[in-house]
């Protein structure tokens, strides 16, 4: 690159941000918002009367070419016929209306997840028109299905000088359809109990009245982005673009609310709420790319700045809480509401120059920088939302009372805004040389840092105490002492240990790569070896090295197909595990804290590992088979397995996918297009886990001592299998289309476990011994769709297209065994009575195109 | 980190020394054609001459965006009046072709049995698409699983709404090899990509990026929050395996359990979870609705009261019940 390249491409990456305004339209390098569709246009062409072009794609041969690896393309579709106009431009296009409706169980959540039906116009058009002389064009297409899911856009250009694009689209997701709120205010920030239930002090039959006489309603978050995008030659080397795109997301979701364990009875209270999503995303990228004979760069920033509107949660808990102690011992106050801190508003920043310098020896030598940073600084909320007195007051000197008004204000807090930030740094420098036809290498090193500089300090100066009030107030109004706080002046307080700082979790990564690849006639062999060093602050381990040897075959058949084939073994280790690397950050850390007489309960048990971070063996195989069958066929498959051994007596122990696909493609002419598949996969995980005894905790942590005896370990299996099958059938006559489709899933999960003793199982099922069982319910999910689709000429302009789906579905989950019935369960409500169980529900759609 | 960049400072210059030969920049129109490594003596002779026998290619190939730019760049006169050179600016100078037409060799093809190796055939596409989004397209798994432009895109048809795809999406595309990933989004949760609001190709570049999973950013987590923004925080309370990798509890392509996630609830949690009094004990069937009820067992489990389980911003949040 000569200097004065250099100093254009710095001038350039400067100016072009007061000059253009977005992200590399590229296509393949911008995230998100590359395919534009909906339920009822898939692929989002919105072709009315898609027919074949009846000469194929050549006169020298009337069957399809293949691709290399040996798939065969489509037959292409008879073009579209072009008007011209008088300025010379040409245009095409169709736009179109109609109805959709739907019937059976439409309500059902798996029918409308992302589809959405339901009874409504719909319209779709498309517009083509290019100006040959200039190389200008412009296309505009859209599909609107209802008003939450439907989709515009718009590209305009000059071909090899610039292109344009805005677009507008709705994205629906439904998450509940069985949802039954007892609070007043769902979707804001303030939920409040109906009339019938007075806050803390409801009782069980009055939650249970309440939940019966809820209305049923749907969540659900609807998405609605816009943007727009600009791209275009700056000279022959230098390429600038930009891009501004808008989100806001809107609705509500299910959401929790925490008063303390229900599963002692009658204490606390557990309550599923429903949070709101008002949420607003703003996305900018800026670039400018040059390439040169030798050298290519590309310098981009990207921006996004999300903001919560709502950005807390207010509920009121109509459960009364009653001490560990009895009624004897009543809670000094009524604890009972609860406040969430939503997600902040948050700044992203990244800045990243990619440079690429063309080598001898066929080479490429990559060097890439990127910095980036995501910071939010909001308001902090109070501690808690409650009033009067909280806590537990037992005698005189006894005191687990604490005064709301020290706690329910930001003067409580250390800080009065998070000032969270976490900056993140990435150098890559990679070479690949292909010297001969026969033989190539590659190198990198890729180097990546999170670096956390969050820092909080729970301390209350109104009350000169560390911690905070544990959820919201109830978990010290249940247990004496358990309020969350350490406050050395107090020897009530003074050998708690509870958490007293955030954890800045953050890591270093360096990984180094060296591969080779060898190509031997219809032969590709390839190795590569790479290593890889995490080391994360504040973990069980402060270093995890992992090895891992990647090796690759490829075959090209005789038959023009090929086979694919790969394999890798890798190895992680890493330093010492300790178990509990959190004190720094709890109140033992601080002067005054007095050790209890007994010692510090363990944290948690000396065998456990992490599994993200524990010893692992792993090793994947993969094939991949592309085999024609004549010209008219083809035949594919893959076969996978994963195999992941954890060395772990308490953890994830491993875990165990294998699976397979077959799949066959028959398109013997152009107007028939008939494809057929089958899958399956089976997954299996294990893990180990220990109950502690929790009547005779203490600091031994080990496995098989008191705290962690070995007659208290379980394990746990989680075995999954899933199939797949389909086929679709793609028929021409004359003028018509006929297309249809059926495909099938059933998923299938077994959970199973074992124990050594009762005193592994929680303590709310040791009196079922005879219920306990060696395993869960099965969870299965199995659904039956069946698609349909005929298009036919009505007129020389006008087509219609009558399409239809049903579906067949069952569900079961058995998280929500008895939800359907009931959701109070004790001090326990619920909203959500989970997805639908079974349904069969479909839908029809007409509509007529008019052709330009 | 300064070890890495020390390292890097020591590499450039010693490859730099290494520089030799390197491949120009080509344009559309007026390019240089090029070198069929089977028919180096051939010469040009016009995309007339092709089109003679070629008239149906050339029908389907004039509805793509191909089509437009060489037409544009003809007319501007970007070929300095050496004639329409468009067919071989891709197949190369096609005499030898002329004269031999069943000899397979004698043009560069981009098609299953080809005798034009997969190497050159890229390199004639990479000559003018080089760059951008392909800049590290050379070393990519997809590169070096011996993957051809043409495996995923038709130049000569317009087969899908944009991009010149091999079959009518993105999603069809990827499938062809990645059929066990599709099958994955028929799962119970899953992103909505048969629901065709998604592409693969919305998280992955599949020309090659500087991840091994080709994403599209520099971590799994930098990617998610693209649309996931609300998950990037910072919070004030941090929980490690989300920061760390969003991977460590969901499988973005689909699952069989809610939200996407890796196992079911509260297995999930327990493998990491075993701190002393509730989390460790074992959730059998005697705590689900209907019997013993148990509340780390039924509905979201453990998510109903850790619900800001991503993350929470609260002063009280430290173990995201707030």
């Amino acid at each position: 690159m000569s200097k004065s390249s250099l100093v254009c491409l710095c001038i350039g990456s400067m100016v072009l941000p007061l000059t253009a305004g977005a992200a590399d339209p590229s296509n393949s390098a911008r995230i998100t918002d590359l395919h534009f569709g909906n339920a009822l246009d898939l692929r989002g062409w919105g072709v009315a009367l898609d027919l074949p072009a009846q000469e194929g794609m050549s006169l020298l041969h009337p069957d399809m070419l293949r691709t290399p690896s040996g798939a065969l393309y489509p037959y292409p579709s008879a073009p579209l016929a072009m008007q011209q106009a008088d300025n010379g431009w040409l245009y095409s296009g169709s736009f179109g209306g109609g109805y959709v409706t739907t019937f059976g169980d439409d309500d059902s959540l798996w029918f409308n997840q992302y589809a959405d039906w339901g009874d409504d116009f719909i319209a779709q058009f498309s517009f083509n028109m290019e100006h040959p002389q200039s190389g200008r064009f412009a296309e505009i297409r859209g599909t609107h299905q209802n008003e939450n899911n439907q989709f515009y856009r718009l590209r305009a250009g000059q071909a090899g000088r610039y292109r344009i694009e805005a677009f507008y689209r709705d994205v629906p997701h439904l998450i509940s359809t069985t949802a039954r709120p007892i609070w007043n205010g769902v979707g804001t920030q303030e939920l409040t109990l109906p009339v019938g239930l007075t806050p803390g002090t409801s009782t069980v039959a009055q939650v249970t009245a309440a939940s019966l006489a809820a209305t049923q309603r749907t969540l659900r978050v609807d998405r609605t982005r816009a943007g727009v995008s600009i791209e275009g030659e700056l000279s022959r080397r230098f390429t600038a673009y930009a891009s501004l795109a808008n989100e806001q997301r809107d609705g509500t979701r299910l959401w929790g609310g925490s008063m303390f364990f229900a599963f002692i009875p009658g204490t606390g209270g557990v309550n599923e709420t429903v949070r709101p999503i008002d949420f607003s995303t703003t996305d900018t990228a800026l670039g400018l790319r040059y390439v040169g004979d030798v050298w290519r760069a590309n310098v981009s920033y990207a921006g996004s700045f999300f903001r919560n509107r709502k950005d807390r949660l207010d509920y009121e808990s109509p459960f009364t809480l009653t001490t560990v102690l009895g009624p004897a011992v009543p809670p000094a106050g009524v604890i009972s509401h609860g406040q969430f801190s939503l997600e902040p508003d948050n700044d992203y920043h990244n800045l990243r120059i990619e440079l690429s310098r063309q080598l001898g020896w066929n080479g490429t030598l990559s060097l890439t920088a990127s910095g980036a940073t995501m910071r939010q600084n909001d308001d902090l909320l109070a501690p808690v939302t409650c009033n009067g007195i909280g806590g537990i007051f037992i005698a005189p000197g006894v005191d687990y009372t604490f005064d709301c008004a020290d706690w329910n204000t930001p003067a409580a807090l250390s800080q009065r805004t998070a000032d969270a930030r976490i900056d993140t740094q990435m150098l890559d420098l990679r070479a690949v040389f292909r010297p001969t036809s026969s033989f190539g290498w590659r190198a990198s090193l890729r180097h990546y840092e999170e670096d956390n500089k969050t820092d909080y300090l729970a301390y209350n100066p109104l009350t000169g105490q560390y911690g905070y009030i544990s959820e919201n107030g109830s978990q010290g109004s249940v247990v004496p002492g358990e309020t969350g706080i350490f406050d050395p002046g107090n020897p009530l307080y003074a050998s708690y240990v509870v958490p007293i700082r955030n954890v800045p979790f953050e890591y270093t990564q360096t990984t180094a790569e060296l591969g080779a690849d060898w190509w031997l006639g219809r032969h590709s062999l390839g190795a590569t070896y790479s290593f890889d060093r995490n080391e994360p602050e504040h973990r069980e381990r402060t270093r995890i090295d992992e090895q891992r040897l990647m090796l690759s075959w490829l075959y090209r058949l005789r038959t023009g197909g090929t086979l694919r084939l790969s394999y890798e073994i890798a190895d992680r280790t890493g330093d010492a595990y300790n178990h509990d690397p959190y004190h720094a950050f709890k109140s033992i850390s601080l002067p005054g804290f007095v050790m209890p007489p007994g010692g510090l309960t363990a944290h948690t048990t000396s065998a456990m590992r992490k599994y993200d971070i524990s010893d692992r063996r792993q090793e994947k195989m993969r094939a991949i088979m592309i085999h024609p069958v004549g010209l008219a066929a083809t035949i594919s498959a893959t076969v996978y397995g994963n195999y992941n051994d954890y060395d772990a007596a308490i953890g994830r122990r491993g875990t165990w996918t294998t699976g397979g696909t077959l799949q066959w493609d028959y398109q013997p002419t152009e107007k028939i297009t008939f494809n057929a598949y089958l899958g399956y996969d089976y997954s299996h995980l294990r893990i180990a886990n220990v109950a502690d005894d929790e009547g005779n905790l203490g600091p031994d942590p080990n496995l098989g001592g008191p705290v962690y005896p070995l007659a208290n370990r379980w394990t746990e299996d989680d075995r999954e299998d899933s199939y797949n099958a389909g086929l679709s059938l793609r028929q021409v006559f004359g003028q018509q289309v006929l297309d249809i489709g059926y495909s099938f899933v059933y998923t299938q999960g077994e959970i199973g476990y074992d124990y050594e003793s009762l005193g592994a199982v929680a303590g709310t099922q040791q009196g079922l011994a005879g219920m306990i069982g060696n395993g869960f319910p099965s969870n299965y999910y199995r659904l039956h769709a069946l698609d349909a689709g005929l298009s036919t000429r009505l007129g020389e302009r006008w087509t219609a297209r009558l399409s239809a789906r049903y579906e067949l579905g069952r569900f079961a989950d058995f998280h929500y065994l008895g939800f359907a019935d009931q959701l109070v369960y004790a001090h326990r409500v619920y909203t959500d009575a989970g997805p639908t169980r079974r349904y069969d529900a479909g839908m029809v759609a007409l509509m007529f195109n008019y052709q330009l | 980190m300064w070890r890495a960049v020390f390292a890097s400072l020591i590499m450039v210059p010693a490859l730099w020394g290494m520089a030799g030969a390197a491949q120009s920049a080509r344009d559309f129109f007026g390019s240089a054609l090029p070198a069929n490594p089977h028919a180096a003596e051939a010469t040009s002779i016009g995309s007339a001459t092709c089109v003679a026998c070629h008239s149906v290619e050339k029908t389907q190939f004039a509805h793509t965006q191909h089509e437009r730019a060489f037409r544009a760049g003809a007319l501007s006169g970007a070929g300095g009046g050496s004639g329409d050179h468009t067919c071989e600016t891709c197949h190369g100078p096609g005499s030898a072709h002329a004269a031999n037409p069943t000899d397979a060799s004698s043009i560069i093809r981009f098609t299953s049995g080809s005798a034009t190796p997969v190497a050159v055939q890229n390199a004639t596409c990479i000559g003018c698409h080089e760059a951008g989004a392909r800049q590290h397209w050379l070393g990519s798994v997809h590169e070096a699983r011996g993957l051809a432009c043409s495996d995923c895109h038709n130049p000569m048809a317009r087969t899908s709404p944009e991009g010149l795809l091999a079959k009518h999406s993105i999603n069809e595309v990827c499938s062809t090899c990645h059929q066990d990933v599709r099958a994955k989004f028929n799962r119970r949760s899953h992103m909505p990509l048969p629901e065709g609001q998604m592409s693969c190709a919305d998280c992955h570049n599949p020309h090659g990026t500087l991840t091994r999973p080709l994403l599209k950013t520099d971590s799994v987590n930098t990617t998610c929050y693209a649309c996931h923004a609300e998950k990037r925080g910072p919070f004030l309370f941090e929980h490690a395996p989300a920061r760390g990798n969003c991977l460590n509890c969901h499988d973005p392509h689909g699952s069989n359990q809610q939200t996407l996630l890796a196992m079911p609830l509260p297995m999930l949690c327990q493998q990491c979870h075993t701190m002393t009094r509730h989390p460790n004990d074992l959730q059998t069937r005697g705590g689900l609705g209907g019997f013993n009820a148990d509340e780390r067992l039924m509905g979201r489990s453990c998510l109903t009261c850790h619900t800001n389980v991503h993350g929470s911003n609260n002063p009280s949040g430290a173990r995201y019940h707030k």
